[in-house]
């Protein structure tokens, strides 16, 4: 553990429907980070990101064990501590799921919905907010005249750069990705890795991925998941 | 081979048949009825010999048109639907996100149960209320429009369950994903997200509660219609009903001029399901645009 480690799994197990995904597995994550997590197809990596936002609670028959602690001011929390409030952690750890998932609200509503979750319900404050969250993910340009139309009605590049934007507008300290350009063509997944880029400045970023040129390109670290195992991998960058 | 495009042509062709007898048994039903009716459709019909004016304003009494009717299932519909709604979806929404195991089991059970209850049962069970509230509470308690809507409630409430129900369980995962990602609590999400995407589901099951509060008969002649009762003037009072006219004179009328009055009563009841149905589909989408669409 270093001083910027920013994420803390020991002693990680998990199953779901007795089947083990996660054997006692133990790993750092490092502040201002992309670490890649990959692995083959169905051997835990999104339910190892679902563990860090404990998202993995809604599925009936799971079970884990162990600990994960994420340092939020200066301090490491224990996130299953059951003081710890789940709704403040997810604020906290934002996600951006596969497919794209705008919810079916306006342009505008999608992004301010979060602080309106959160009980931020002053109107000129959340205008500032869902323009500069739009503005980080590079979509203001392109909605800002159409902020009150559906979300729908944006391409799948767009859809998924708009559900970054509003994971991004609680400014969490941490982002979880799952594999979020592979529903994308070439173009839309070539600007989502470059808006990655720009925002690890804000936020350590966990992207599950499967192709390993996009790992090259982005991540700084990679995180294998094998055999339930979490195991380090070395970057060779050419 | 032969059978599997064989069957390939004609399934489609089949269901296309299906659809349009449904279609032509609708037409049959409410042209039979427009033909039959529409000639005793006029205002000494709903009015009889009151000035028009002095009976909407409750001035004079009708004695022998059917406005009474109209306002007696009209307040019988609305309360009915009123009880109903926020049970029938509070109940849906437990079935459907909160009722696991056991307990889930139970209340499927139960509401299955009670979506069968013959109509008669509930009016006997709401006349027996009657009989022990008279008893027991106060001597001035008989058959009423209160007693009537509460049995109609009750009757249609599995209605109401069942399609809040299946329309909340409809969601799709992800959709349940979304706002428990971005820090909504697990209210928050039913409330926010999941119930305004489950309104077309849960406005069909309204619907279809309406259409059986305003036609059912059973229940009514047990709680608290009667052939005469004027407008009601309080929840206590006893009312005249649409379903209960109709059934009135189809069994007991003297000549075709009263037969026809039935049947004009029956496309006034008609109008006021069209009525009912058409606020329930303009709230419904008043609520999804403030929901999802209203910036600011």
């Amino acid at each position: 553990m270093t001083e910027t480690t920013k994420i803390k799994t020991r002693n990680l197990s998990f199953s779901y429907n007795g089947n083990a995904i996660l054997k006692n597995s133990s790993m750092d994550f490092q502040t201002n980070r992309i670490t890649a997590i990959t692995g083959p197809s169905g051997s835990g990596k999104s339910t190892f990101l679902k563990i860090l936002n404990r998202l993995w609670e809604t599925t009936p028959n799971c079970t884990m064990l162990g600990k994960v602690e994420i340092k939020f001011a200066d301090r490491f929390h224990d996130i299953y501590r059951p003081q710890y409030p789940v709704t403040r952690l997810r604020r906290q750890v934002g996600m951006v799921f596969q497919a794209p998932n705008p919810l079916p609200m306006s342009i505008y509503k999608n992004v301010a919905f979060p602080l309106e979750l959160a009980g931020r319900n002053d109107k000129e404050t959340t205008r500032v907010l869902v323009e500069d969250s739009l503005k980080v993910v590079g979509l203001w340009r392109e909605v800002q005249d159409r902020l009150n139309t559906s979300a729908f009605e944006l391409s799948g590049g767009q859809q998924q750069r708009l559900c970054i934007a509003r994971a991004m507008v609680l400014q969490p300290e941490v982002l979880l990705l799952d594999e979020p350009t592979s529903s994308l063509d070439h173009k839309a997944g070539e600007a989502i890795e470059r808006l990655l880029l720009k925002l690890k400045k804000q936020c350590t970023i966990l992207v599950v991925s499967h192709y390993l040129d996009q790992v090259q390109r982005i991540a700084d670290a990679v995180v294998e998941v094998r055999e339930g195992k979490l195991v380090t991998y070395e970057l060779s960058r050419n | 081979m032969i059978f599997k495009q064989f069957l390939e042509k004609t399934v489609p062709l089949l269901s296309w048949v299906c659809a349009m007898v449904l279609l032509a048994a609708i037409a049959t039903v409410l042209g039979f009825l427009f033909l039959r009716g529409w000639q005793s459709l006029n205002l000494q019909l709903l009015f009889g010999t009151t000035p028009v004016l002095d009976a909407i304003l409750f001035k004079r009494r009708v004695f022998d048109g059917l406005f009474p009717a109209m306002v007696g299932t009209f307040s019988l519909v609305c309360l009915a639907v009123c009880w109903a709604i926020p049970v029938g979806i509070a109940a849906g929404i437990y079935l459907a996100e909160y009722a696991r195991g056991k307990s889930r089991k139970m209340f499927n059970l139960i509401f299955d149960v009670q979506a069968g209850l013959p109509s008669i049962v509930v009016g006997l069970f709401g006349f027996l209320i009657t009989i022990f509230l008279n008893r027991q509470l106060s001597n001035q308690i008989y058959p009423c429009l209160l007693i009537s809507s509460f049995a109609l409630a009750f009757l249609v409430l599995p209605y109401i369950i069942r399609a809040t129900q299946a329309s909340l369980e409809d969601q799709p995962e992800s959709l349940r994903m979304t706002a428990l990602a971005l820090g909504a609590s697990r209210m928050q999400n039913i409330i926010r997200v999941l119930l305004p995407q489950s309104l077309p589901g849960i406005t069909s099951g309204v619907i279809l509660a309406t259409g059986r509060c305003a036609e059912d008969t059973a229940v009514i002649m047990l709680t608290g219609a009667v052939a005469t009762a004027g407008v009601p003037r309080s929840l206590l009072s006893s009312f005249e009903a649409l379903p209960f006219y109709i059934y009135y004179i189809s069994s007991q009328y003297a000549d075709q001029e009263e037969l026809a009055t039935g049947y004009g009563a029956a496309i006034i009841l008609f109008f006021i399901c069209l009525m009912l149905f058409s606020l329930a589909f303009v709230i419904k989408k008043r609520v999804n645009f403030s929901v999802q669409y209203r910036v600011h």
